[in-house]
Parts: structure tokens; sequence; C-alpha cells
């Protein structure tokens, strides 16, 4: 039994099937990559799981609770949180605000108007403790626009983790970085598996392969294969559509 | 709105309040005491200055600062651009005179009832505007407003085009009435200190920090997991019931209203002075209406065309300060932003 399962998942753009019948599973403490070139449907298949954009058939189930019918804020109470493609951090507040944003929306009502939230200790401890856990303790008053990419990316990937999520979806969290960072980040994600099952979007083959249990394929909008980093290193519509010569060679 | 008078006492203190700041962090501190002190001597110190004509004019600049300070909230902490607000001070209005033509006279009820019903008509606009975002905000705002212009202009029975005279003033009870001329002066002032206080303090709240994420990106709060709708109603429907009672206490201020309180150019200018002031700062709303409306009255002296250098002042702010004279003097006292 996966943690979470996508069953039919469609959308159309117009003509276009930007998304065809996708299944997709995940299982606890998994950590799942999803592959394929560009304009194979990988952020539209993330904003249908995550519900910033309306599937127009499927089925969505995160430990047994079904997602389909939930706003997409609801999505995230239920245990299922997101990272941006394009970094997407409060840019003009500190790293510190940042994260008290994120560990507020998890405890308790954000409607409480009258006392001071930065005089809640209880936030501020988990805030420090999550800057602790990404790496980002040193740069904590540090407005987070004046971060280098690196370091916003691991914010980003850090008010996902406020949420303490079953899953975490990633889209592209090494997308733009050094290799030096890029490692750093593989380092990061991958101490996260014991607490929660990702489903990983990503470019840089290395970081894939090096992190991922399981792979899924996405061409043009459908999942070709799915499997462990052998399985689909040696599949030869794979290396046709996607991986190509590198993999031959 | 806008009804004649002349130069007022209380921008010049407010502006002072952001300059002193860096330098005489102990008199930063007190003095928005030092200011609503000043405020709540003016109508004693008047008549010995000659200056008994500016304390309706004062009275009037804190009503439309209390409906200024709602909007800001919404606009320079929500983020919604409502071009509809004049609507809500409308709402507020005219249920003071709906209150006295049944025969009601309490002054509290009269304005408690504008806040509520104007709380009422936004959480009923703002349900549905809150749908949308941006430009699309913006008009269907401007087009609720304009409906509930044209509904008071069609409603005979509260004088419909040519207004509705609040003959006897609204009766405050107790010991109040007649304890003083200037009695109302002082009430509208206790409230327009407790409005400001309060949306100051809520600023700094949960809700307060959650609203400014969601000005500045809302995507990313709706993944956080906050909801983000029911977040900006809220905000919405609280700035539209303060609007009301601002309405309530400019119904009272003029003894009459008519439908161009609540007409779109009042919104406009509403939107105007809040970001002459500075939108999303905290002096920015008290001290936007207080410069706007004390250099129309003194311009007015002057000339008959003194929208030409106010649109000139407009023009300087949009350039040269573009967050509002607040941020300006901010950054003068060489302090951070206070928001």
């Amino acid at each position: 039994m996966s943690l979470f399962t996508a069953e039919g998942l469609v959308k159309r753009f117009g003509g276009l099937l930007a998304t065809d019948h996708v299944d997709l599973a995940v299982d606890a403490g998994e950590i799942h990559a999803l592959i394929g070139p560009n304009g194979a449907g990988k952020s539209t298949l993330v904003n249908l799981i995550s519900g910033l954009l309306p599937a127009d058939a499927g089925r969505i189930v995160l430990d047994g609770v079904d997602l389909t019918v939930l706003a997409p804020h609801a999505r995230t109470r239920a245990g299922l949180a997101r990272c941006f493609q394009i970094t997407s951090v409060f840019r003009n507040d500190s790293v510190r605000d940042n994260l008290l944003l994120a560990v507020q929306a998890q405890a308790g009502s954000s409607f409480r108007c009258l006392s001071r939230r930065d005089a809640e200790h209880a936030l501020q401890e988990r805030a420090e403790a999550l800057a602790q856990r990404a790496g980002l303790a040193e740069v904590l008053e540090r407005n987070a626009g004046t971060l280098p990419h690196g370091l916003q990316k691991r914010l980003d990937l850090a008010l996902a983790l406020a949420a303490r999520p079953k899953l975490l979806l990633l889209d592209e969290p090494m997308a733009g970085m050094g290799p030096e960072d890029s490692q750093q980040m593989v380092g990061l994600i991958r101490s996260l598996r014991r607490e929660t099952a990702i489903l990983l979007i990503e470019h840089d083959m290395d970081a894939v392969f090096q992190l991922a249990d399981r792979i899924s394929v996405l061409v043009y909008g459908k999942v070709l294969t799915s499997g462990d980093a052998a399985h689909v290193k040696g599949h030869a519509e794979v290396q046709a559509v996607y991986l190509g010569t590198e993999v031959a060679t | 709105m806008l009804e004649p008078t002349s130069q007022g006492a209380s921008s010049a203190p407010c502006a002072a309040a952001a300059v002193t700041h860096a330098r005489f962090p102990g008199l930063a501190r007190r003095l928005p005491w030092l200011v609503l002190a000043l405020l709540a001597a003016f109508p004693l110190l008047a008549p010995a200055f000659g200056l008994e004509y500016y304390v309706g004019f004062v009275r009037r600049v804190l009503i439309v600062a209390i409906a200024a300070t709602s909007l800001n909230f919404i606009l320079g902490y929500g983020g919604m651009a409502a071009l509809g607000h004049a609507g809500f001070i409308g709402v507020g209005a005219y249920t003071v005179v709906a209150l006295v033509e049944a025969g009601f006279s309490s002054a509290w009820l009269a304005w408690g009832s504008a806040a509520l019903v104007a709380g009422l008509a936004a959480a009923a606009i703002g349900a549905v505007s809150l749908r949308t975002r941006g430009v699309y905000f913006i008009m269907i705002t401007l087009a609720f407003a304009q409906m509930l212009y044209y509904l008071a202009v069609s409603l005979r029975t509260w004088g419909g085009d040519d207004g509705y005279g609040l003959y006897t003033p609204l009766e405050l009870g107790a010991w109040l009435d007649g304890a003083h001329a200037q009695v109302f002066y002082w009430v509208v002032l206790a409230i327009a200190a407790a409005v400001f206080a309060l949306f100051s303090r809520v600023a700094h709240s949960r809700y307060g920090h959650a609203l400014r994420g969601i000005r500045d990106n809302e995507m990313r709060m709706v993944a956080l997991g906050y909801p983000v709708y029911g977040l900006k109603l809220a905000g919405f429907v609280a700035a539209g019931a303060v609007a009301g009672l601002a309405g309530g206490l400019l119904a009272s201020h003029n003894a009459f209203v008519s439908p161009s309180i609540m007409h779109w150019t009042q919104s406009a200018l509403l939107l105007v002075m809040v970001m002459l002031g500075g939108a999303g700062r905290r002096w920015g709303a008290p001290l936007g209406v207080a410069l706007w409306l004390t250099l129309e009255e003194v311009l007015k002296l002057y000339t008959d065309y003194w929208h030409w250098p106010l649109g000139l002042l407009l023009l300087l702010v949009v350039f040269h300060a573009p967050q509002g004279v607040a941020a300006l003097l901010e950054r003068r006292g060489g302090r951070e932003g206070a928001r």
C-alpha cells in the first residue's frame, strides 16, 4: 500500500493534452524521481498534485485521504508540501521572518490578531530549528532576497518542511546551482528521507541517480516507464527520447 | 467627504514623529502620545490663537484618517487595491440616516450600526470581489461602490440626489451632551486614536504577518497552507466596518448626507491620500490625509485652481517618494521602515 497515489490524472490546455492519464505512486520513506525532457509536463503534474491547477480527471490520495477535492492550502494541511522551480520566498523579509511565517501556518490559528507574533517563543524556536536543519542558521537575520541562489533554494525547501509534510514535492531543487551547492542540496534531501517521502523533479541526472529509489520517466504527458536507476538507464526508449548518448557512452 | 475649512494642526506633529525616531529614540516613543495630547488640547487652545474655525477642520481630518487607516490596512498590508472604499463610508452614513429617519437618536447606536451594516456589506462585496485579482479587483470593487451610489441616488425617502439633512445632533448620552461645545471633537479623536492603535497592533500579530505574506507572495502562502481567501476576506470586512464607522461619524460631522459621499472619485481620493502618505506604513494614512486636506485648504485660500498644485505634488511624490511621505521621513530619519 503506497503512501501516495495519483490515478488517471488528466490535464488539457485547449487541444494540448499536458497530462495524459498519469498514474504515480510514492511509498513511505521513498524518494521517487520524476524525469523527462523539457515540455514533458513535469511542472504541470506538480501543479496538479499540489492543487494550484485543477485536474480535468483523476484522483489523488495521500495516506488514505482523498486530496482531489481539497483546495491547495488544505492539501498542505493534509501533509503535502511543495517547493517551487522558480524560488518562491518572501524576498523583502529576513530569513527568520520567512521561517516564522511558514511555522505559523502550522501552529494554531493565523486569525489571531491582538498578540505580538514575534513574542511567541514556540514559533521562534521552531523557526530556529528549521534554520539549523536547512543550514541557514548563520543567515537568519539577512534579507531573503539578498541571499545567494543556493541559500534561497534551501530556504524554499525549509519553508516547505515547516508543514511537517508526509509527502514533499520538490520541483527542480537544484535548478541553476553550481556543483558545490548541488552536492549540499543532495545531502540535505537525503537527510530528509526519514521524515518524509519525496517526489523529486530534477534535470540533474547525477543528483537523481544518487537520490532516487525509483524513477519515473515522463514523456509527452505520459509515464513512459517506472523503475530503479538500472532499469531506467537500460530502457531503450528512455535512452532514445531522453538520456540519449549520455548513458550510451 | 470634503467640505470647506482650513489649515490643520495635525500634519506637522505626525511628520515629526518619523523624523525624530533616529536621533531621539526616547522622544520617538513618546511622540505619538505628544501628538495625541496636542490634538486633545487643540479645542481648548484654539480660541486663544483665533483658530476656533479650524477645530471642525481637524475633526474632519481625523474622520477621514479613520477611513484611510482602514484602507491602508487592506491596501498597504493586504495588497488589495480596493477602489470602492467610499462605498462603505456611504453605507455607514446612510445607516445613520436610516436610524434617524426611523426615530432613533443615540449616537452610539447609530455609529455602531454604521460599522455593523458596512461590515456586512463588505462581507457580501468582498466574498465576490476577492475571487478576482489585480485590475479586475479594482474594477469590481469600483462597480459595487457605484451600484451603492446609484442606489442612494434613487432612494427618495432618504433624500435621493438632494441628500438628507440631520438637523438635530445625535445624543451621546450620560453627561457627555452639553458638557462642552466640542465634545464631539474629543469623541472623534478618541475613536481615531483607538482605531489607529488597533490596526498598529494587528499589524504585528499573526494575522498581520499573514496578511503581508499574502501581499508579497500569495502563491507561496497557499503552498504554506494558509486559507488565503478567508484571511483576505476577514481583513476586507474589518476595513469595511471601520470605513462605515467613519461614514457614520462623517454624517454627524456634516449634519448632512448625500450620495456624493460615496462617488467613486471619493474612493480614488482616499487611495491617493493613502499612497501619498505611504501605503503599508504605520503613519501613512494619517500623514497622507492631513497633508492632502491641509494643502487643499491652504491652496483654496489663494486660488480657485487648487487642483493644479496638488496634482504637481502628487507627481513629485510618485517620482521622488514612490513609497509615500512616511517612507521618505523614515529614510531621512535613518531608520528602517516601521511596518
